[in-house]
């Protein structure tokens, strides 16, 4: 425990250093200031309330949330072994396993904190000219977008563990952002849809993309009848229910959260440094 | 304390160490020679659990394979390259070394100290020379005080000073009871560090015994190469007549003594005391590959 707490510190302190996170959080503050602050047809500021500004913020988060999480979850590992700081650590009375899960929580503390400074300024803004009672949706909004971050960061660092230099490691990463994020609309729900347009289908290939799954909740919180979503919005709220469906998507992202950390935990125990 | 018994490790078809064997009591020290490429990091690297292997190791009784991480808090060990987190300063490096093992920040103060590092103390690991880095992975590796000290070729890159202090280093830990085990193809340092030798050649041990027959007569030795001040007839007959000595020959300006690593001294002392001055000298080791063919032969008449 003592060790992952130093290595955890560590890796969070690093974190708040790399460039990639502090240009992530100033980005993504000044684009959630910015959607908060746009002006309504009379003129007011602040006018979008929390709803409308948590719809203009899905996009942004589903787009830069994984990115960041990838990336940072894909140095974790492979960036310390080719410093030779691993071998390093790994002479020390640890196991793999606590250094793994150290830079695990490290990291995802330091990407919440950068998604919390992120909502927190959007969130302050619009807090001034908006009733507080409005605030739960944003902030179940900023909850989904940790998980999201919680998930990618796993499959970062099981692509850090796979690969053998960081540069390959990085690749994985951006290649597999652009496949969760960008592809997986036009060819997985589409190859589905041409196979079968029934909502079970779209359901289950939502569940196969933690980044689906995100955009599934952030909808259904906002607009619980689903209608925007056709089949697929039918079979989650009228065949299985929308409790049934809200636990299943979120069970799906914590598979997505666990399975990859656990599968990276086994391989790196097994590594040679 | 270490005891390691048929250590193997295979890279696919290729066996990089094969079957290695050693065993250090405390207040010993264990030389694992080779040349690059023998096998010495791969069986260091195993001992330290880095790496996984065949065979047994045990660390005061503790598996490293089984339980690496509590055989690893017996063992303080310096890899060849020893690489730190380069944002981190000395200070934060040692605490942060300091706390993987339990030890209290006060010790990691005092071992920086004990390091000669304290004026380096606040400077980024990343801004150390390679043998302030060797400094500082020793005092991390003394830490937690361990049993069993494992320093992964630490004469590499060292000067003639460094390497002095490291021998007086190697000897302190010793005489406190310390098992120590280092990889090195420094031949002569061996014979006055190690009490044990463990000569590997492409995985394989050609010699596991005392350290002492690396500078036994026979052993293949230094070639010093000696300009005398218009002496060197002198000076041929009178080395040709000290015992122990190879072969001594004149070439051009140079007069060329071959002799055991421990002889050297002996050379000098003895031109010396006839009078005559020696301008400039060289020093040339017996390669690694000498050593090891002559070993071969030693275990093959002992069979």
């Amino acid at each position: 425990m003592n060790a992952i707490i130093t290595l955890g510190s560590k890796e969070l302190g690093d974190a708040f250093r790399s460039r990639w996170l502090i240009a992530f959080a100033a980005t993504f503050a000044a684009v959630a200031l910015m959607l908060a602050y746009v002006q309504d047809d009379a003129g007011t500021v602040g006018e979008q309330g929390f709803n409308r500004t948590t719809a203009g913020l899905i996009n942004l988060c589903l787009l830069l949330v994984p990115m960041l999480a990838l990336i940072l979850g894909a140095s974790a590992i492979a960036g310390e072994r080719e410093r030779g700081t691993l071998a390093s650590l790994l002479a020390q009375p640890v196991s793999a396993t606590e250094v793994l899960v150290a830079k695990y929580i490290g990291l995802n503390l330091a990407v919440w904190g950068a998604i919390a400074m992120g909502f927190g300024a959007a969130g302050a803004l619009v807090a001034l000219f908006q009733p507080i009672a409005d605030i739960g949706h944003y902030l179940l909004f900023v909850v989904l977008s940790a998980g999201l971050a919680s998930a990618m960061l796993s499959l970062g660092m099981l692509i850090s563990v796979l690969a053998d230099s960081r540069v390959k490691a990085l690749g994985g990463a951006v290649l597999l952002w652009f496949v969760l994020v960008l592809l997986y609309d036009i060819g997985a729900i589409g190859m589905a849809l041409a196979v079968s347009s029934s909502g079970r289908t779209l359901a289950l290939v939502a569940l196969g993309n933690p980044v689906e799954s995100i955009r599934l909740l952030a909808i259904m919180s906002m607009e619980p009848d689903l209608e925007i979503l056709g089949p697929l919005g039918a079979y989650l709220t009228e065949e299985i229910g929308t409790a049934t469906s809200v636990g299943m998507l979120i069970a799906g992202v914590a598979a997505w959260t666990v399975a990859p950390l656990a599968i990276a935990a086994r391989w790196f125990a097994h590594q040679d440094v | 304390m270490l005891e390691a018994t048929a250590v193997t490790r295979r890279y696919g078809k290729t066996t990089v160490l094969d079957g290695a064997t050693l065993a250090v009591e405390k207040g010993r020290v264990a030389a694992i020679i080779g040349a690059n490429g023998a096998g010495k990091s791969t069986f260091i690297k195993s001992i330290v659990g880095l790496i996984h292997f065949e065979g047994s190791i045990k660390i005061d009784g503790v598996d490293v394979a089984r339980h690496g991480k509590r055989a690893r808090r017996l063992v303080g060990y310096v890899p060849q390259d020893p690489a730190f987190h380069a944002d981190l300063s000395v200070k934060e490096t040692a605490l942060l070394y300091a706390n993987l093992k339990g030890v209290p920040a006060a010790r990691a103060r005092e071992m920086v100290e004990v390091a000669g590092l304290a004026d380096h103390a606040d400077k980024k690991t990343g801004a150390l020379s390679g043998g302030m880095r060797q400094r500082l992975a020793l005092a991390v590796a003394q830490l937690a005080d361990p049993p069993l000290l494992i320093l992964d070729e630490p004469a590499a890159g060292l000067d003639v000073s460094a390497r002095l202090d490291l021998r007086k280093l190697v000897d302190s830990q010793k005489s406190a009871g310390k098992a120590i085990v280092l990889s090195t193809h420094w031949l002569e340092d061996v014979p006055y560090v190690a009490d044990h030798a463990l000569v590997l050649d492409q995985g394989k041990t050609v010699y596991s015994g005392p350290a002492t027959q690396l500078a036994a007569p026979g052993a293949p030795g230094s070639k010093l190469y000696l300009r005398l001040n218009g002496h060197s007839p002198e000076a041929i007959t009178l080395l040709r007549e000290l015992p122990s000595m190879g072969a001594v020959a004149h070439t051009g300006d140079w007069v060329v003594v071959n002799c055991a690593a421990t002889q050297k001294a002996r050379v000098v002392e003895a031109l010396v005391g006839a009078g005559i001055s020696i301008l400039d000298f060289r020093v040339e080791e017996a390669p690694v590959d000498a050593a090891v063919l002559h070993l071969q032969s030693l275990q093959r008449g002992a069979r």
